[in-house]
């Protein structure tokens, strides 16, 4: 462990580019998926025909080529538009962190629309009948009959896919962002110590993935809270 | 760019299908090996069988494909001893080292997938063996693999399209896979739309296959089941 010596703070700020990239591919994630759900369980055929083709697309697609395209993609695409303004300019890009986040918040939204659909279909139709029959507005049956219902279903599924994305995290330091990965490539050419170089990326994987596990748990204890359980 | 040079692209990249598929293969069958190793341990019923495999998991499970494949790819030569032991030609080569990793992860999700199907056997059935005096490997082999095969059928699918999907990560350690060629393409013509949705198109393709073998195998093997 010699060998770590002053590359601490590397690894600890790359840790935190990581969760930055969770986080934020999280939010969107949610919001790929709820949108992609509810365009699936919509009586209008348009949106149902591009939200299956948004996940035939990405779930069967490699993620590292969804990052790829993301970034080389969105570079090609800039610099065009950006050659028509001037010239002179050779390059742009959109940064890294944002193109990998978009990337794997696709992929992973993809996943998380089937699961969102799956749950919302799943919702007692007594309940929502129950809750017309006391006069309860569709978004008040939205947030106080639907959404408590399905995400008791949906949790378990959804702690996957939390697991998926801070695991795709790692995907984005081929497009060079300064993660965890990229540290320990420059880490091994200057101590030669590969091994223990990589090892220590992959505890820390460890530790944000048992993190989520264990907080998966508590959510799913705090939704089930109400639910009665078998005597 | 014209259609003509997306088509060479895309034949150019479907040079890379032996090295996707080979991966694909044999991984799956080393890594299906390890499941059933993993899962014999898991339900052993003895702890010091059952928690390693089960440390086993919770490490693959929560670590990337791609740190595993560095880890083993450049962090392995970091000892002499790995050098001049006997596993250093396969650990020399890209193509083993990716071999090793997408087994040993296919081993860890696959065990849990199997041990899903085997816990959902009935229990009357392994009674009635009991009761006509089957003894244990038997009543494991003839009645709870058959019956947990079909169950775990439509997960383990699952699992080849995600494992079809990892072997892109060979890309990364310099195999000219499908999507290694197709990197390098995108090096040389800059046409990152072309060359990476076509390259994805192709691997839906290939999805799109497998899903359908398994959904036929289910059907088959579902034959004798009473709907």
């Amino acid at each position: 462990m010699d060998a770590m010596t002053g590359w601490w703070d590397d690894y600890f700020w790359a840790s935190i580019t990581v969760a930055e990239v969770f986080v934020c591919s999280l939010f969107f994630m949610v919001i790929f998926g709820l949108l992609g759900a509810s365009a699936k369980l919509s009586s209008n055929a348009v949106a149902r025909s591009l939200a299956n083709t948004y996940t035939v697309f990405f779930r069967g697609t490699p993620e590292i080529l969804v990052v790829l395209l993301m970034y080389f993609g969105s570079a090609v695409t800039l610099t065009a538009i950006a050659q028509l303004f001037d010239s002179s300019i050779r390059f742009v890009d959109i940064p890294p962190f944002w193109a990998g986040t978009i990337a794997i918040a696709l992929v992973v939204g993809s996943y998380a629309t089937e699961t969102f659909r799956g749950a919302f279909s799943g919702v007692n139709p007594g309940s929502i009948e129950a809750a017309r029959a006391l006069g309860m507005s569709n978004t008040q049956t939205l947030f106080y009959v639907r959404i408590p219902e399905m995400w008791r279903l949906a949790l378990p599924p959804f702690g996957n896919h939390m697991l998926s994305l801070i695991k795709d995290t790692a995907l984005i330091s081929i497009i060079g962002l300064n993660e965890m990965l990229f540290v320990a490539k420059q880490a091994t050419s200057t101590t030669g110590k590969p091994f223990t170089m990589y090892i220590v990326v992959g505890v820390i994987y460890l530790g944000f993935s048992t993190i989520i596990t264990l907080a998966t748990m508590l959510l799913e204890r705090f939704a089930n809270r109400h639910v009665r359980r078998a005597p | 760019m014209s259609v003509g040079i997306i088509m060479d692209a895309i034949l150019r990249m479907l040079h890379g299908i032996g090295i996707t598929f080979g991966l694909l293969g044999l991984s799956l069958a080393i890594g299906s090996i390890i499941a059933v190793l993993l899962l014999l341990m898991r339900i052993s019923g003895r702890w010091w069988l059952s928690w390693p495999a089960q440390l086993y998991f919770y490490i693959f499970r929560g670590t990337p494909i791609l740190v595993q494949i560095f880890i083993i790819y450049y962090g392995l030569p970091q000892f002499d001893w790995i050098r001049d032991s006997m596993f250093w030609s396969v650990l020399r080569d890209p193509f083993g080292c990716a071999i090793v990793a997408l087994s040993l992860n296919v081993g860890a999700y696959v065990s849990e997938i199997f041990r899903g199907g085997v816990l959902s056997v009935d229990k009357g059935l392994l009674e009635a063996g009991a009761a006509l005096g089957i003894s244990t490997p038997q009543r494991f082999i003839y009645i709870t693999a058959p019956l947990a095969i079909r169950i775990s059928l439509p997960a383990y699918g699952n699992e080849i399209i995600s494992l079809l999907k990892s072997t892109a990560l060979a890309s990364t350690i310099t195999l000219a896979d499908m999507t290694g060629i197709a990197r390098t393409i995108v090096a040389e013509t800059f046409a990152p739309y072309q060359i990476f949705i076509s390259l994805a198109l192709i691997y839906v393709t290939f999805t799109w296959i497998i899903q359908r073998t398994i959904r036929w195998t289910e059907g088959y093997l579902g034959r004798f089941t009473i709907r």
